[in-house]
């Protein structure tokens, strides 16, 4: 790997072997999730089967990346210094327009402006030339 | 679920649900609490383990079984700690089980041990729990922000990456909740204050020699992850406890305590990865309530004293939701106001559980023995008057994984 000024967490190497057309997806900024073939539900995160009718049988869809703020947290006392940088800063949990929550950051709201329902969409950062990583800013239509 | 021969959904019978009550709460002992940097970990681990036993007149020789965390060890003694413990009593096992779910191996752990008593696997149990000297790693180490980065990451990177830490894992749960139903800063400060007020009238307790608090300093303290203060949260420190648990008669028949009986017991398994938990204000509490409440046989409103895990105090609200307390929402209302104060109408936590009296090791132990304590009429100048009946809930992960049980005064 490349050096790198990013020194907060990066995944991991060893996640499981399924778990790699999702980290691709963001790589290529069009994240994709799975899409059970036979129910036709998106799950998030990667998993073998299909938790709503247990299909081992998915396609990588590409989403919106669109949807609202489910709830959130601001962090004032981050788990490492990199993060505590930036404190105080904004977790989100998203409904996204295609059904799953996902977990990230806020970047570009003021923190007294993080609220729920608020309409976002997916961004993504190269943090290091090998891991893109995404997260939400505000969506204006 | 069961269907019968018309294919409707039965119900389990009463009469084919375990019978726990043949098993009894026999010894319990808390070492001291705090800073135990200079007692090592297995002297604290034996002390807590000896001590249980003294206090339900038995001895180690009559120990056979174990559940839940193990003496420390590396290797074979980690992966088989029966084999160990045979080397260290001198005599064999009949059952052992080992767990990996912190706070809430109090519950679990008793469970089982209660399980393996009442269909004849063992006669004397025990479950014990230490954190204590130098040498320690991760969540037990004495540097606090190495604590706080390992606890960071105990869930996976699609949480972690962003930042999270512990306290914001339940923080959103926190805000969520006050977004459906109206929770407040100020409820969940009440559940604090009325914590703290019990671990003042416990002589172990870690934060009762600092006094009571209010509910103004609660929200005044630091914010941690909003809307959790410091003082909405557990606090981080060494100790260790045990617990004996035995047949029903045998205790009895000692007659050192009045026996508190494993009445009913349940668990509940409702998510792992918060991305896809299908709600974050209602979680697997409410099975582990329902199946341990079906057990017993009594109600929720029989309930005299309640121990419910509470790292943060978000989690003592939705766990008494989550067990049939109260409506799901009305949670607010239940604390409201010294609800959970000894002389409240639910009184819970009252030596100060995580909170105010201890977190450290497999804290649930702590939860449990408060309860047992009150069921004794042991609980000294935080007695609930005639407490009977109790629950208690054991919580791992954030509302991952739960252990209910129904413990009775016999």
């Amino acid at each position: 790997m490349a050096e790198s000024s990013y020194d907060k967490f990066l995944p991991p190497d060893d996640l499981p072997e399924f778990h790699r057309p999702f980290w691709d997806s963001v790589k290529a900024h069009q994240v994709r999730l799975q899409r059970c073939s036979s129910c036709g539900r998106f799950r998030y995160i990667p998993s073998e089967i299909c938790p709503g009718c247990g299909s081992l049988s998915a396609d990588w869809t590409p989403i919106s990346g669109r949807g609202v703020v489910y709830t959130y947290t601001i962090v004032h006392r981050a788990p490492t210094e990199a993060y505590q940088r930036d404190a105080p800063y904004p977790i989100v949990h998203v409904t996204l327009d295609e059904g799953p929550r996902m977990i990230a950051g806020l970047v570009g709201v003021p923190i007294d402006e993080v609220a729920v329902g608020l309409p976002v969409h997916l961004i993504y950062d190269d943090v290091t030339p090998d891991v893109t990583i995404f997260n939400f800013a505000r969506w204006e239509e | 679920m069961i269907a019968d021969l018309m294919g409707n959904p039965m119900k389990t019978p009463q009469s084919r649900m375990a019978d726990f009550s043949r098993a009894a709460i026999a010894g319990v002992y808390l070492t001291e609490q705090g800073d135990l940097s200079h007692i090592p970990r297995e002297k604290l681990y034996w002390q807590a383990v000896t001590g249980s036993l003294d206090d339900a007149g038995l001895t180690l020789a009559e120990v056979d079984g174990w559940v839940g965390e193990p003496p420390a060890g590396v290797g074979l003694r980690e992966k088989m700690p029966g084999a160990a413990l045979a080397d260290l009593l001198g005599h064999p096992l009949r059952f052992e089980a080992t767990t990996h779910i912190g706070a809430a191996s109090g519950s679990a752990c008793v469970g089982l041990a209660a399980l393996a008593i009442a269909n004849g696997l063992a006669d004397v149990v025990v479950v014990a729990t230490s954190a204590s000297g130098q040498a320690q790693t991760g969540y037990l180490s004495a540097d606090r922000a190495k604590v706080v980065e390992h606890m960071a990451k105990l869930g996976s990177p699609y949480e972690w990456l962003w930042g999270t830490t512990r306290v914001a894992d339940y923080a959103v749960i926190a805000r969520r909740h006050m977004h459906e139903y109206g929770t407040t800063s100020d409820q969940l400060a009440e559940i604090a204050v009325a914590q703290r007020h019990g671990a003042t009238l416990h002589p172990l307790s870690v934060m009762g020699r600092r006094g009571e608090i209010t509910v103004d300093d609660v929200l005044n303290s630091r914010m941690i992850a909003d809307p959790l203060h410091l003082l909405d949260s557990c606090i981080i420190n060494q100790g260790g406890g045990a617990i004996v648990v035995a047949r029903a008669d045998a205790v009895r028949d000692a007659g050192r305590h009045a026996p508190v009986v494993i009445a009913g017991w349940g668990e509940g398994h409702g998510y792992l990865d918060p991305n896809s938990a299908a709600t974050l204000t209602a979680f697997a509490g409410r099975e582990a309530a329902d199946t341990a409440f079906s057990i017993a046989g009594v109600t929720r409103d029989e309930i005299d004293v309640v121990g419910m895990s509470d790292h943060f105090t978000i989690n003592v609200l939705i766990g008494l939701e989550d067990a049939g307390f109260c409506a799901k929402g009305e949670g607010g209302q239940l604390v409201d106001k010294g609800g959970l104060a000894i002389g409240g109408t639910l009184p819970t936590n009252t030596a100060g559980g995580f909170m105010s009296f201890s977190h450290a090791g497999s804290c649930g132990i702590y939860t449990m023995i408060e309860v047992v304590q009150q069921l004794r009429h042991d609980a000294g100048p935080r007695q609930v008057a005639g407490a009977r009946l109790g629950y208690t809930h054991g919580m791992g992960g954030v509302f991952q994984a739960h252990y209910g049980a129904v413990l009775a005064r016999a």
